[in-house]
């Protein structure tokens, strides 16, 4: 594939010369005193990451109702973080216009829960670390795309541990077009290759409410989740889940409740509501004060809602979301 | 002995598409045909108004199935309506599939003019959870 190499340093100069020009922005990884974080950059670049291993929230979710034009922002994100973004543009919660955004190989992440002090930020050795030790998150271990190739661009790493930029729109062909040096022909495979199937999720009710039992609906998972981005969330007020007199009423009428009420109807109407647009990022896990194990439920009926369509979420920018779109021709044993 | 009673007949909430499954459901009542008292009708006005949160509502506030019903594929008084239908609802399928309780939602299509065929399908639909409900009761 044609690509540009990127050679030491070359990408934190391309981007300072993108934000030379006070109307255009950069959201990418910064490097701190306490572990790598997201960050907005404007004007220049400040101890600017490629690749973040710490994972607290999916990028994307602060990019909804970004409707404006005019002010040109790279996205420097991962591959579920991109996902998340095209999702979001196919949901009508974007203006991609002036956004290009580049997807960079993942080599995973741990929780930024976790102990974050002693993790590199560097891809060869954090590929060691990984190897090491076992803390790599979940969500990560079984991720479904882990390569840059989703989005306008891709920065991916070779197995030489060079690194190369690869264009897959006309938004990308300007972004590369921003890098030093010429474009060539990438001999050297990929260090990253698309990742096996998954089983199908299968579980039952029991496993479930047991998982979920410590759950107090705090709705931080949906909130933090990028793709979740109602305003008017069928939870928020009296109807789904009543309090005070509306839910002493509730109780009069049809018998007593466990409290908090509604753990389940609230985790499953959400597993629908994301389910062909879930990325699994395991965002939602990561905000969860509890512990559950939300990732192995959210990624799992949505990966297996969405083969049922031959749907990836934010694979691709054209690809319409299954729901909101039909065949004639299909689903013959739906009825019964 | 009402308890008993109360606890071995199911409820069934369908959620039916004003123009085609609630009209039958209205004939097959004009006709005197008779359907299980614990099938309960929500008419929507098309069968794609009905948002999976409402068929997983009604199952966690303890109904035993829930079905929904429309205009047979082709057939939709907004022209594609039931098409999502068709998607969606398979989905939930699917999702209920996942967790091991697909007895619980079926989905149908019935035109106005097929109340015997309305008649059938929610009393089969209720007889067999009536029965398996049953089942679990006694061991
Ligand atoms: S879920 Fe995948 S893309 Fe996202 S941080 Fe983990 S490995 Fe990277
Ligand atoms: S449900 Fe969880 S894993 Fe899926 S997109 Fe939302 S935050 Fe990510
Ligand atoms: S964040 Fe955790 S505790 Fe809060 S509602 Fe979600 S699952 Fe429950």
């Amino acid at each position: 594939m044609l690509g540009k190499k990127i050679k030491n340093g070359s990408i934190e100069d391309t981007l300072n010369r993108f934000l030379k020009d006070d109307q255009h922005l950069i959201l990418g990884f910064e490097k701190g005193e306490n572990g790598v974080s997201l960050r907005a950059f404007k004007n220049h670049l400040d101890h600017y990451s490629l690749l973040n291993p710490i994972f607290s929230t999916n990028g994307a979710l602060h990019l909804r109702r970004l409707f404006s034009k005019g002010t040109k922002i790279i996205l420097m994100l991962r591959p579920c973080e991109i996902r998340a973004y095209i999702e979001l543009i196919k949901l009508n919660q974007i203006e991609r216009e002036d956004i290009i955004a580049v997807s960079i190989d993942c080599l995973g992440a741990v929780s930024s829960k976790d102990k974050t002090d002693d993790i590199p930020t560097e891809a060869d050795q954090l590929r060691e670390y990984f190897k090491k030790t076992d803390t790599i998150r979940w969500a990560c271990n079984v991720c479904r795309e882990r390569r840059g190739v989703v989005g306008d661009a891709g920065i991916r790493i070779d197995r030489d541990g060079l690194f190369w930029a690869f264009s897959y729109t006309e938004k990308g062909d300007s972004f590369l077009s921003l890098i030093e040096g010429e474009s060539e022909e990438s001999k050297t495979e990929m260090l990253m290759s698309g990742s096996e199937k998954q089983d199908q999720f299968q579980i039952d009710m029991k496993t479930f409410s047991k998982d979920f039992s410590k759950c107090i609906m705090c709705m931080n998972c949906r909130d933090m989740c990028p793709v979740c981005y109602c305003i008017d969330c069928v939870f928020n007020g009296d109807e789904y889940l009543p309090k005070g007199d509306a839910l002493l009423n509730k109780i009069l009428r049809s018998g007593p409740v466990q409290l908090p009420q509604g753990k389940e109807l609230f985790h499953f109407i959400r597993m629908y509501h994301v389910s062909q647009t879930c990325v699994g990022c395991g965002a939602c896990e990561e905000a969860c004060p509890q512990g559950i194990p939300l990732t192995k439920y959210f990624k799992g009926t949505s990966e297996r809602l969405q083969s049922m369509f031959s749907y990836m979420s934010g694979r691709s920018f054209d690809e319409p979301i299954p729901y909101v779109t039909f065949l004639e021709d299909e689903l013959k044993d739906a009825e019964d | 002995m009402l308890q008993d009673k109360a606890e071995k007949n199911p409820e069934i909430i369908g959620f039916a598409c004003s123009y085609c499954t609630f009209k039958a459901s209205e004939m097959a009542g004009s006709l005197r045909m008779k359907y299980p008292d614990g099938v309960k009708l929500v008419q929507v006005p098309c069968s794609s108004r009905v948002d999976p949160a409402f068929v997983i509502k009604a199952i966690f506030e303890g109904a035993d199935g829930v079905f929904v019903a429309g205009c047979h594929p082709g057939d939709c008084h907004f022209i594609k309506g039931n098409y999502f239908t068709r998607r969606k609802i398979a989905a939930l399928k699917e999702m209920f599939d996942a967790f091991s309780m697909n007895d619980k939602l079926r989905l149908f299509w019935v035109s106005a003019a097929e109340a015997r065929r309305f008649v059938e399908k929610v009393t089969g639909m209720y007889n067999e959870i009536k029965e398996r409900k049953n089942v679990r009761k006694e061991n």
